[in-house]
């Protein structure tokens, strides 16, 4: 009876394609139907005097249509921004105190360069892309911290975003 | 001997698992999970450019008399005898700034004797003794922060080949400062050894402290 096997195979398969699926789908901390995942987040240890703290961490959008980061909060801080950080050309000692030229877009090249920080109103996550969120680049600040960030605890933020809507991830504080 | 970018090569190492958390649903950061394939090789990080480059042949350090965490006059002549390593940034900084002197703490713990570490502000008209003293002292005793007037700032900054300037901001956070990110490396003698860029890491600032007798 060799027919008899023939399903034996494809069952497996079919359920793994399915377990893939659920984990796929669960993988919002938001619910279900959102395509936004947050992976890798962590905050800088800071302390509570600090004027601000960063976090950073990593934003895929699974979705075929792009969404937006468009504001962020947090227990631990009165404000919470989306910065980044971006080159700034060549150094010109005599630039003085001025109000200075717009920032040119972000760049890799820094070396011998400025760079500056800049307010992000709306960081785009692409179709089927993702953002990184790291030192010198895209960053998380927290503006007045409400406590020490402390290594080896963790901090909530609440991140906003155009289509998924809040998403709440949980940060690791460390050190570096 | 092998500089690399940091940031590059963290970020090569942190694909497998990202991609592994998104396989995995809610992965904790923490997770344990290995990926079954290796990461990519480092050959294939992007900018693999030097992260530092050396004053050859040295020269002396130049000039750095401000004002020092007490609130009385620092003369960065007053360390000879270690190595040291000069920085200038601002308080309001949250990412480049704690980035470059968290990296800087990191190579303190890689190397054998004590190193100083200059903290000197751009950004006067916020940066008074005690912000420099509470920012810097959380990266350790080896620290001082370094504020003065802002014509001093300034005349230090330009002694040192260092351009800063305000940038208005709609932040909360208030006006940004862009600046240079190097660190500069003055042997025990006083010269001028080394600038290091942004992204340089731990293990590379150690290599150049060990150079010079760190």
């Amino acid at each position: 009876m060799p027919a008899r096997r023939f399903p034996a195979r494809p069952f497996p398969l079919l359920a793994g394609a399915v377990l893939a699926a659920v984990l796929v789908a669960g993988c919002s901390s938001a619910g279900t139907a959102s395509s936004i995942t947050v992976t890798g987040a962590w905050a800088r240890a800071s302390s509570a005097m600090a004027a601000a703290g960063a976090a950073y961490m990593t934003i895929a959008n699974s979705g075929s249509e792009a969404d937006a980061l468009i504001g962020a909060s947090s227990p631990v801080a009165a404000t919470v921004e989306v910065h980044e950080t971006v080159a700034m050309g060549a150094p010109s000692p005599s630039d003085g105190m001025g109000m200075g030229s717009p920032m040119p877009s972000a760049s890799a090249g820094t070396d011998g360069g400025m760079m500056g920080m800049q307010p992000v109103a709306r960081l785009e996550i692409p179709a089927g892309g993702t953002v990184e969120l790291k030192p010198g680049g895209y960053h998380i600040m927290l503006i007045g911290l409400t406590q020490e960030l402390k290594a080896g605890t963790t901090i909530q933020i609440t991140l906003t975003f155009e289509k998924a809507g809040p998403i709440t991830v949980t940060a690791d504080v460390r050190e570096s | 001997m092998h500089p690399r970018p940091r940031a590059g090569v963290r970020l090569l190492r942190l694909a497998p698992l990202a991609a592994a958390a998104l396989l995995a649903g809610c992965a904790p950061a923490d997770a344990t999970w290995q990926p079954a394939s290796p990461p990519l090789p480092a050959a294939t990080a992007p900018a693999l450019g030097a992260r530092d480059t050396a004053y050859d042949p040295p020269r002396a350090a130049p000039p750095l008399r401000l004002t020092g965490g007490d609130g009385r006059p620092f003369d960065l002549a007053s360390l000879r005898g270690s190595p040291v390593l000069v920085y200038f940034g601002y308080t309001h900084c949250p990412d480049v700034c704690p980035t470059t002197l968290s990296d800087i703490r990191d190579a303190l713990r890689l190397v054998a004797v004590p190193v100083r570490v200059v903290f000197v502000t751009i950004d006067p008209a916020r940066d008074d003794v005690a912000a420099m003293t509470v920012y810097v002292d959380a990266y350790g005793s080896g620290f001082v922060g370094l504020t003065g007037t802002a014509a001093e700032i300034r005349a230090a900054a330009d002694a040192w080949g260092v351009s800063y300037r305000r940038l208005d901001s709609t932040s909360a956070a208030g006006y940004a400062m862009a600046h240079t990110t190097e660190t500069y490396l003055v042997d025990a003698t006083g010269l001028l050894r080394h600038h290091l860029f942004f992204g340089a890491s731990p293990e590379l600032i150690a290599e150049r402290l060990r150079e010079v007798g760190g």
